[in-house]
Parts: C-alpha cells; sequence; structure tokens
C-alpha cells in the first residue's frame, strides 16, 4: 500500500482537527506524570518525619494536596481524552463521507465496497485516535525516565539495578509474542472450517430446511469443534505461561532495589522514606512497556490515518454552473473515449439519440455497455470526447440539474437498508407517496410489495426478493421523478419476458416523454427500440433498425453469445 | 436474564471454579507478601541492624512472586476451562440456529461476536477475580501487620467500591449505547458505500450524507457521553486507592503511638500502593467494558429464536405405503400471506393430484411459485385451508417423509460424494443403488469424473449445473413419493432439464410438481397450473392455451431467466439458454403425455421400483 507522505499531513496537522483540545491533553497528561513522580517524594519526606515525631503536618498536606489534584488531572485526562477521540473520529468520518459521497461509484470501483466500509469504520476510529496518542506521548516517555532519575536522585545503586535487570523484561515480552502466535493460527484454521461448513450450509438452507435436517448438518458442521476447543485450551496454556514468565519480572526487579535500598538503610544512605519512594519509582521506570505500546498505538493510528489519505486523494467530481435549455432531451455523445486502467474500453464514440427516440445498445460483453450507460448519466466522465445532453456537456450542468434530467436503472440495484418507500423514492428529493406507488405500478413491483408483511413500510432488508423483484424495485426508483433521459443498465435482464414486454410496452409506449437508452440482450428488446447501436472493439460498428441489422451474421451473433450456457 | 443463565453457567462448573479460587489464592499469597515481607524486613532487618534478615524476607517476597507467577499460569488453564465451554456453546447455538433460519448473520456470529464474547468472559473473570484475591491478600496481610490498619484502608476502599457499583449500570448502558451506535453506523455504511452507484445516479449524495452525518453525530454523542461518566470511574478510583495513602499520613502519629510499627507502616502503604491500587484499577476499567461488551453480545447471540414455523426435524425414514385411492396432494381453499397487512400471494388455491401426476407451476416471475412448492413442503404455513400430502396433513412428520423439495440454489456440503446423495436416507445408500439413480438423472460422467461415490467434492469447484445434478439424484433417492423441484433445473441445458425431468416423472408411483423454468417443462406435464396474482388456471398444455391469456402469452414468448435468489449471485449476462423462436418450434412437436408415469425414460431404472415405493 503506498502512501503519500505530502498528502498525510494535508487531512489534519499533528495536532488533529481540534489543536487547542490536543495541546490541553498533552498539558495535563504531562502535568498528571509529574505530580505522579512527586508523590512517592513527598510521601516518603513526610513518612520520614513522621517516623521521627518530627512536625510533618506541611508534608501530609503536600500528598493529599497531590493526591488531589492526579485525581483531577485523571478526570481530566480522561474526559478530555475520550472526547477528543469522539471528535477527531466524527470528523473524519463526516469528511470522508462527503467526499466518498462526491467521488461517487469511481471510489467503490478504486477500492472495492467491503474494503471502503473498513476504512470508514475500523479505520478512522484508529485514526481519530492519533492526536490523543501524540499528547500521550510526553508523558509516557517521562514516566519511566522520571522513575529512572528519581531512582539516581535517592542513590545511583538504585539505578544502576534497574537497568541491569531491564533486558531480561525485554527478552520476555518478546518470547510471549512469539508463543501465543502458533496456537492461535491453528486456533484460526478450526474457526475457518467451521465457518467454511457453514456457509455451505446457509447457501443450502431451504434443502435443509425441508429435509428436516437442520441437526444433522449442525452436527456434521460442529465436527471440528473438539478440535477447536483443544486449540482454545492450548491457547491459554501457553499464555498462561507467557504471563506467569512476564508477571514475575517486573515485582522482582522491584524487589531487588528494595533490597538495594535496604542495605543503604542499614548504612544509614537512604531512610525509611526514600526506600518507600524508590519502591514505586523502581515501578514507574519498569513501565518502559508501557511507552512501547504507546508508541505502537500510535504507529497503528498513523497507518490508518495514511489509508483514510488514499480515500482523500481520490479526485471528487466537479460540476458546472449551467442548466438545460428547453429541450426533447438529445444525447450526443462526440469523440467519447473511456479507458479501464491503459486498456480503452470505449475508443472514439460519435453517437447521436434523437430526442424523445429510444435507443437501443447491444454488443458482446466487454463491448462497454455499461460504460457507455454510465458516461450518458454522467456516473463516469470520458477521458477525451464530451457527453451532451440538449446540446450542453454534461460536466457542465449543475449537480441538481444533471440527476433531475437523467434517471438510471441497473441490472443489479443496491439498495440503502430504508424502507421500499424510501428506495423507490430516492433522490435529490423524496418522491410523494403517489408518485412511489405509480411508479411501482409502472415497473410491476406494486403486487409484490403490497405482498410484503407491511407493505410501502417494509424494511428492505425484510422484504425477500429475487433478482427479478430487486429490478423492479430500481425500475420504480428511475420512474419515480422526472427526466429528460432514462438510461437502463440491462435493468430488464432478470424478468421473465411476459413481464418485460408489459414494461416496455408502457415505457416505449405512445404519450410517453424523453430520450431513453437501453442496454440489451435479448433481442426482443432489441427490435422494440427506434434504432440499435452495435458496439464492437469499443467503437460502433453500426447504428440502425434492429430488423435491418438482423440480416447480418455477426450482428445475430452478438445475442447467440449469451445463449451459450 | 443473562445475569441469572451466568449464575447457572458457574453453578454448573463449581469444580472449575473451586479450582479457580485455589490457584488465585496461590497468586494472592504474593499479593499478603507484598506488604508484609517489606514489613518485616524493616522492622526485622535493615532497621535492627540486621541487613541478612531484611534480605531474607524480601528473599521470601522474591519466591512468594514465583509462586505467584506459577499461579498465574495455572489461573490461565482454569479460565480456559470457564471460557472455551462458553464458546462451544455459543458456536453450537450460533451454528444450529444459521441452518435453522439460514441467516447469513450466522457468519459473523461465528467468526466475530463469539471470539467477542469469548475475550470479553475471560476479561471479566480475570479481572473480577484478581480483585477479588488480591484485597483479600491486601487486607489479610494489613490485619496481620495491625488490626488497626484494617480500619484506615478498609473503609475508604468500601466506599470507593460501593461508589463504583453504583455507577456500574448507568456506565454499562452508556457503553452499550455506544456499542449500539458504533454498530448502526457500521451497518450504514455498508449499505451505502456498495452503492455509491445508485446513490449517485439519484442524485441524492446531499441526502444519503445528512443522513450517515446523523449517524456520526449518535456515535460522537454516545463515545462523549461515555468519556464523561469515565470521571466517575476516577472518582472511584480516587476515594478506593488514593485516599487510604492521605489517611496512613494523616493517622501516623496516632498509629504509632497505638504501637505500629514503622515497618507495619511501610507495608500498609506498599499494600495500597502496589496491591490495592492496581488491581482496583483494573476492576474499575475491565468490569465496565467487558461486563457492558459481554452483555451486549450475549443478548444478540442469545436471542429467543424468531418465529419459526415447526418444521419436523430428525432421522430420515422410509414412509409406510399410502393405500390406494388417497391423492398425493391435496390443496383446499389454501391461503397465505407474509402479514396480516399483506395481500396474499396464494388465495383460496383447490388443487388435487392423483399418486403418478406430473404438474408443472408456470407464471411470471416473482407471482408465488415458491411460495407454493414451500406450502406444500410444510415449510411455510398457510393462513387458511388445508394441504395434505398422502392423506397426511402438512405440516407433520408423515406428511415431511413422503415429500421431497429441491430448491433452485442446491445444497451440496465438502465430504464424499455418497455422504451428499445419502443425505436424505436413513443408511448409507449401497453403490450399486447410487449409480443407479446417478444415471437415471444423469449424474453418472460426473460422479466417474469426479472418482465414484466415495470421492470427496468441493462445492466450489463444482459449476451450478453439477451442483443441482447431485441435489436432484439425492431427491431421487429419497423413499418420498412427491418430489416438488422448485426451478431445480434452471442451471442445466435443456436436454439436461428434459433427462432429470423425466427421470423423475418415471420414479414409479413417484408424484412430480414441478416450478417450470422453461415452458417446455409445461409441455412436458400432463396438468399445468398457471399463476396469476390471485387469479389461477388448471388444465392440461392445450386446455389452457384455449383459456388462458397469460398462458399464451407464457408460450409465446418464454425467453426464461433464472430468477436469482439473492443479489449477489453472479450471473454475468442474465440471458438464458433458450430462446423464444426454437421454443416455437418445440411447440408443434407436442408430446401426448398421458398418466406420465408411463413416459420410460432412457436408463437403467432396475432399482428404481424400490425406491421410489409405491406413494
Amino acid at each position: 500500500m503506498t502512501t503519500q507522505p505530502a498528502a498525510r499531513t494535508t487531512m489534519f496537522g499533528l495536532l488533529g482537527p481540534a489543536p487547542g483540545r490536543c495541546v490541553a491533553l498533552g498539558l495535563v497528561s504531562t502535568a498528571a506524570v509529574g505530580a505522579g513522580l512527586l508523590l512517592p517524594a513527598a510521601l516518603g519526606r513526610a513518612l520520614d518525619l513522621l517516623l521521627t515525631a518530627a512536625p510533618a503536618n506541611r508534608w501530609v498536606a503536600y500528598c493529599a494536596a497531590l493526591v488531589l489534584l492526579l485525581a483531577l488531572l485523571d478526570a481530566a485526562e480522561t474526559v478530555l481524552g475520550g472526547t477528543l477521540d469522539a471528535r477527531t473520529t466524527s470528523w473524519l468520518r463526516e469528511r470522508l463521507t462527503g467526499h466518498v459521497l462526491a467521488v461517487g461509484p469511481r471510489a467503490a470501483a478504486r477500492f472495492g465496497p467491503g474494503d471502503l466500509v473498513a476504512r470508514l469504520v475500523g479505520n478512522a476510529a484508529q485514526a481519530g485516535t492519533a492526536p490523543t496518542a501524540r499528547a500521550a506521548l510526553p508523558a509516557a516517555l517521562a514516566s519511566p525516565v522520571g522513575g529512572l532519575v528519581a531512582l539516581a536522585l535517592i542513590d545511583p545503586w538504585l539505578a544502576a539495578v534497574l537497568l541491569a535487570g531491564a533486558p531480561a523484561l525485554a527478552l520476555l515480552l518478546r518470547a510471549f509474542a512469539r508463543d501465543t502466535r502458533e496456537c492461535v493460527a491453528q486456533y484460526q484454521r478450526e474457526q475457518g472450517r467451521i465457518a467454511a461448513a457453514l456457509a455451505e450450509a446457509l447457501d443450502g438452507h431451504r434443502t435443509i430446511r425441508a429435509a428436516g435436517a437442520a441437526e444433522r448438518e449442525s452436527a456434521r458442521i460442529l465436527r471440528p469443534l473438539p478440535a477447536l476447543s483443544r486449540a482454545g485450551h492450548r491457547m491459554w496454556r501457553v499464555q498462561g505461561r507467557a504471563a506467569g514468565q512476564s508477571v514475575a519480572v517486573a515485582p522482582l526487579l522491584q524487589l531487588g532495589v528494595v533490597a538495594v535500598a535496604g542495605l543503604l538503610l542499614a548504612r544509614h544512605r537512604v531512610t525509611v522514606g526514600e526506600m518507600l519512594a524508590a519502591s514505586r519509582y523502581a515501578v514507574l521506570a519498569g513501565g518502559v512497556g508501557m511507552l512501547v505500546g504507546q508508541l505502537a498505538g500510535l504507529a497503528r493510528a498513523r497507518a490508518a490515518t495514511g489509508r483514510l489519505t488514499e480515500v482523500l486523494a481520490e479526485p471528487a467530481r466537479v460540476h458546472g454552473d449551467r442548466r438545460l435549455p428547453p429541450g426533447p432531451g438529445r444525447l450526443e455523445l462526440r469523440g467519447v473515449t473511456a479507458r479501464r486502467g491503459d486498456r480503452p474500453v470505449l475508443d472514439g464514440v460519435d453517437l447521436v439519440v434523437p430526442g424523445g427516440t429510444t435507443l437501443a445498445v447491444v454488443g458482446r460483453s466487454g463491448a462497454g455497455k455499461s460504460l457507455l450507460a454510465a458516461l450518458a448519466g454522467r456516473l463516469a466522465d470520458p477521458d477525451a470526447g464530451e457527453v451532451l445532453l440538449d446540446g450542453v456537456p454534461l460536466r457542465e450542468l449543475t449537480h441538481d440539474e444533471l440527476r433531475g434530467a437523467v434517471r438510471h436503472a441497473f441490472e443489479r440495484p443496491a439498495l440503502l437498508g430504508g424502507t421500499l418507500e424510501e428506495e423507490i423514492g430516492l433522490g435529490p428529493t423524496p418522491a410523494s407517496p403517489d408518485r412511489v406507488r405509480a411508479a411501482a405500478r409502472t415497473a410491476h413491483a406494486d403486487d409484490f410489495v403490497n405482498r410484503l408483511p407491511a407493505g410501502y413500510a417494509t424494511l428492505c432488508a425484510d422484504a425477500p426478493r429475487s433478482g427479478g423483484e430487486a429490478q423492479r424495485l430500481g425500475l420504480a426508483r428511475a420512474f419515480a421523478h422526472d427526466s429528460r433521459l432514462l438510461v437502463l443498465d440491462d435493468a430488464l435482464s432478470s424478468l421473465d419476458t411476459v413481464t418485460e414486454a408489459q414494461i416496455t410496452a408502457s415505457l416505449l409506449g405512445s404519450g410517453t416523454h424523453g430520450t431513453r437508452l437501453l442496454i440489451a440482450h435479448r433481442a426482443a428488446t432489441a427490435a422494440r427500440a427506434d434504432a440499435v447501436a452495435w458496439l464492437d472493439g469499443g467503437r460502433v460498428r453500426a447504428v440502425g433498425a434492429h430488423a435491418k441489422l438482423w440480416q447480418l451474421r455477426e450482428y445475430r451473433a452478438v445475442f447467440a453469445e449469451g445463449e451459450e450456457p | 436474564m443473562i445475569a441469572r443463565r451466568g449464575l447457572r453457567f458457574l453453578r454448573e462448573r463449581w469444580r472449575v471454579v473451586v479450582r479457580l479460587a485455589v490457584w488465585s489464592l496461590l497468586e494472592a499469597g504474593q499479593t499478603f507478601l507484598t506488604g508484609y515481607a517489606p514489613a518485616r524486613a524493616l522492622d526485622d532487618g535493615f532497621l535492627a541492624g540486621r541487613p541478612g534478615t531484611g534480605l531474607a524476607w524480601l528473599g521470601v517476597a522474591g519466591l512468594g512472586v514465583l509462586f505467584g507467577a506459577f499461579g498465574t499460569a495455572r489461573v490461565h488453564t482454569a479460565v480456559a476451562e470457564l471460557v472455551e465451554p462458553l464458546r462451544d456453546g455459543l458456536v453450537r447455538r450460533v451454528v444450529a440456529r444459521g441452518v435453522r433460519e439460514g441467516d447469513p448473520a450466522a457468519l459473523s456470529g461465528l467468526t466475530q461476536q463469539t471470539e467477542i464474547a469469548r475475550d470479553a468472559f475471560a476479561g471479566l473473570v480475570m479481572v473480577s477475580r484478581s480483585f477479588v484475591f488480591t484485597a483479600a491478600g491486601a487486607l489479610i496481610g494489613l490485619f496481620s501487620l495491625a488490626p488497626l490498619l484494617l480500619l484506615v484502608v478498609g473503609l475508604p476502599l468500601v466506599a470507593g467500591l460501593v461508589l463504583f457499583l453504583a455507577t456500574l449500570r448507568p456506565l454499562a448502558r452508556r457503553q452499550e449505547a455506544f456499542l449500539a451506535a458504533d454498530e448502526a453506523l457500521a451497518e450504514r455504511y455498508g449499505a451505502v458505500c456498495p452503492g455509491l452507484r445508485d446513490i449517485t445516479a439519484a442524485g441524492a449524495e446531499e441526502r444519503v450524507a445528512a443522513d450517515t452525518g446523523r449517524h456520526i453525530e449518535t456515535e460522537r454523542r454516545a463515545a462523549t457521553s461515555l468519556a464523561r461518566w469515565g470521571v466517575l470511574r476516577v472518582a472511584a478510583l480516587t476515594i478506593g486507592g488514593e485516599l487510604p495513602i492521605v489517611l496512613l499520613l494523616v493517622a501516623a502519629p496516632w498509629l504509632l503511638g497505638q504501637g505500629v510499627t514503622p515497618g507495619a507502616l511501610v507495608g500498609a502503604l506498599s499494600y495500597v500502593t502496589q496491591s490495592l491500587l492496581p488491581a482496583l484499577r483494573n476492576l474499575v476499567h475491565g468490569l465496565g467494558t467487558s461486563g457492558s461488551r459481554l452483555v451486549v453480545v450475549l443478548r444478540r447471540l442469545l436471542r429467543e429464536d424468531g418465529p419459526a414455523f415447526a418444521t419436523p426435524t430428525g432421522q430420515p425414514r422410509r414412509p409406510a405405503d399410502t393405500p390406494p385411492g388417497i391423492p398425493a396432494l391435496t390443496l383446499k381453499s389454501v391461503t397465505f400471506a407474509y402479514g396480516p397487512a399483506a395481500a396474499p400471494v396464494v388465495d383460496g388455491l383447490d388443487l388435487e393430484l392423483p399418486p403418478g401426476a406430473h404438474l408443472a407451476v408456470v407464471g411470471p416471475s416473482g407471482i408465488g411459485k415458491s411460495t407454493l412448492t414451500a406450502l406444500v413442503a410444510g415449510v411455510l404455513e398457510p393462513g387458511h385451508g388445508v394441504i395434505r400430502v398422502c392423506g397426511y396433513p402438512v405440516p407433520g412428520s408423515e406428511a415431511a417423509a413422503r415429500r421431497v423439495l429441491v430448491p433452485q440454489e442446491a445444497y451440496v456440503h465438502s465430504g464424499t460424494l455418497a455422504e451428499n446423495l445419502g443425505l436424505l436416507r436413513p443408511d448409507p445408500v449401497p453403490e450399486a443403488e447410487l449409480r443407479a439413480a446417478a444415471e437415471a438423472v444423469g449424474l453418472l460422467p460426473l460422479l466417474d469424473a469426479l472418482g465414484g461415490p466415495a470421492a470427496t467434492v468441493d462445492p466450489a469447484a463444482l459449476s451450478a449445473g453439477e451442483r443441482q445434478l447431485i441435489a436432484l439424484t439425492r431427491a431421487w433417492l429419497s423413499y418420498a413419493p412427491l418430489v416438488l423441484l422448485d426451478e431445480a433445473t434452471c442451471h442445466l441445458d435443456p436436454s439436461a432439464e428434459e433427462r432429470a425431468e423425466r427421470a423423475f416423472a418415471a420414479r414409479p408411483g413417484g408424484t412430480l410438481v414441478v416450478v417450470a423454468h422453461r415452458i417446455s417443462s409445461a409441455r412436458r406435464a400432463g396438468r399445468v397450473l398457471v399463476m396469476d396474482g390471485r387469479t389461477t388456471a388448471y388444465g392440461t398444455h392445450d386446455e389452457l392455451l384455449e383459456r388462458s391469456a397469460l398462458y399464451r402469452d407464457l408460450v409465446g414468448g418464454w425467453s426464461p431467466v433464472p430468477s436469482q435468489p439473492a443479489l449477489a449471485l453472479g450471473d454475468p449476462d442474465g440471458v438464458d439458454a433458450v430462446a423464444g423462436p426454437r421454443l416455437a418450434v418445440d411447440g408443434r412437436h407436442v408430446v401426448a403425455h398421458g398418466p406420465v408415469g408411463q413416459v420410460q425414460a432412457t436408463g437403467d431404472l432396475r432399482d428404481g421400483g424400490s425406491l421410489g415405493g409405491q406413494g
């Protein structure tokens, strides 16, 4: 994954979208570390005074004040840290969501929808912790260093003991990471076997259900469960062994420091209070592991930020400021070239669809039909050439003017998770309930929607739908707003021929307005259009009536292609 | 509900709990020494001019650390004995429900939610047990140093704990709200990202951005509120863990006056800073987070099952023969709708099929043909009316043993071919019988290519048509006299489809209902049911050509398309194998189907009689 260092800083500065809070958090946590470092010394001093029966009230008061201060700083750190994370994450998500929507389908094509979701959800949350991780860094560094310095101030020998023992600590922490990896992999393998068998059974659940075989099939899927359990137990055993080793190191180190302090105490080189302080400082100085964790967290946050920056680096679509003149919806492609990678899919295509007519686009798979449909409605921009609607280049139109003029329907419409009413009415403004129902009737979706438990208020997740039903919802969505140009990208392919014929009849029949562009696979569909454009090798090979073209053997072969199973 | 189940879960494993307690005791023994050993080292050793004794006491503490480390290792093993059974149980539940309901969410339930539950439960056990035993060790240590110390340290500790426990519930609520908001947001993105093309095409970017923005804002509020409530944790921690330090200092002159030694005072301070405070911190942070995560995830995994229909389960068996004269299938004014307010899919349908009949169901896509087969199979229950299979009421185990449903999406699982083919039979099927069935349905070439019945099949490596042939042969081998093919041949080419359909029609005593994928299926059938919304037409092919305009349309322009079961299935072109014109030619070649059972299909049917039963 390549990241652009130059772009990374443009997303937000080092301190994030709320630099004031970030600095405040840094100050608060550093102050907390400072107070934490002062407390053992004050405690030791107070204890010494108390043990010698000297007046100690002042030092006791200092201790109390430090404890109170620590509590306040801790509280401030909790609130500041939590809210800063939340704020940064939501800021990132707002920005990315807007950008991804502005980039449009290309964002999903470039990253894949699943990966995009992972970036917006997981990576944004990780990247959102970058400012707090940075703010906490000075404190995380100050704590062990301060502990060590304090030990040295009490007596250099104490610091020396700690430094001598530190390498053992590092070694054991590494052994821990190495040990567990193997059995985690084993565990995941067994889990994967169960998941694979479950996935197969989910695909065949109608068979299983009808056969009443759910219990037997569950038992079969669960066959690897004992192995999973064994792997799980092994994971805990290995982890326990590693934990047993690592939990011993820090206390032993600390006991070593206390022992040396005790010997020095016996020689009156340190006091009882200093010994108490030393044992506390040994703990603080041993907190290097925390610093390592902090750095790893920051590295994760930076990597996540990099992945978000890649998304932001995709250029957003820019709209013009022109509006459409009155017109019948004449579509014109002038010298349009579009590439996928280095390969030109459309190569200098010139095509005119007179206003109010229907053009069918046919061609072998891979001929660029869907891309042509996307260009006609500016779901993609050509690499060269121009697409015009009633004489105005699409890219010069405002967003609302463009989307008010062109509607699309697709082979596999994506539903967004709302109610069916919302799905059909999707547009710059929601379509009226009457309009939604009228559109559904035209698309032959009204019947099956009415058979759903909550009719048009059914959530699309609760609507069992076949490919044909989804296509009819997609068609209804295209019909639910007025348009000059209607682009049907293979949007009838999953319908049975009777339904398809009825829909095309009402779509192309007299009394309808606007221009239609149909991407067609079936000869019958092409036959109903006013003209057919035959795409071949990225170019328009011929434009003409279906009946005339049908006399060409190669033209007929276009339709035969799909008929091989 | 979950708390009660949790208690039961622990009660059933009291032995493990006891073992865990014993190892924790060993681990906590070290806690006892963290204060006691330094105290004795000071009083009897370093302050008494006997450094050797001091070092010895610290050495004892060191040994204690090693024992404790051993205890820590064993504690993990004991925790595993609590956590792994929980995980096992959850996996069993998730798999069973996934298979039963066919809910794709079961996969994430298996790989993610059960793992979250596992981690959170382990964290919960670790943290709470660690606190209990550490606190016990420290408090006993304090008591043995000087009972008065217990008073000074114990009171604020209890106060801090009480405060923490009091805030646990509101904190958990906020934690849950955050998790819910986070999930809702992820779900939203899960719909938006694959739908970018449609959103752009509809010009709905702003609306979607605003809607997603609301989800983002909800999540931010939940996170912020959670952070604010975190202050209460800090307060509990300060009162329970930090206040004792100050109190010990303030009370020091009095304590020393009461005979508490300097070493005991240092020991008490050690207990507080090194044992109690860290344990309390872990408890306060761990219990809130792990606890809420566990509750949220368990609530989802253990949710009561949906309103599942009483589909019969159990071992497959061979049904008794049906006495002659009883229809193979009867429907009497059957009405079905997907909800009380929804328009019915099947409305007052009457139908009767004699044994050996061959019925084709045709109609536009989405009209309810699959719903009809599901009703007959007893997978759905009619709102009104009666269905009987061979005289037995549906749903019911007698009826279920007498019918087999083959849906469009063929089920083949990783395993041997014989396992796959024998799924509907009580005992392993003899190889000769398997081969005969494969020959009848048209699976034999694939069976041989794969290496015979004992060969292992990988469903992903098979084509959709090959999977359908396996599913068809499996149904052919079942003892059920009534076979329901719900577009079960849609991925086969026309001649393979014809062979399979004829094989089923020829199963002696067998009754066949085919949801037609191609109109040729209707021509082969003796009877045709045309579904068109609420109205249906029933008759022979020729009668329906006369009577039903829809049937004429279907026959005239049938260019069938597989109705995809789900959107995600790959279907590159959506164009099917048979074009209209060729069918029109077929149309003139009318097959005279009387009782279909008499038409002998190609292939060896020697074993067919015993397989098909007498219906």
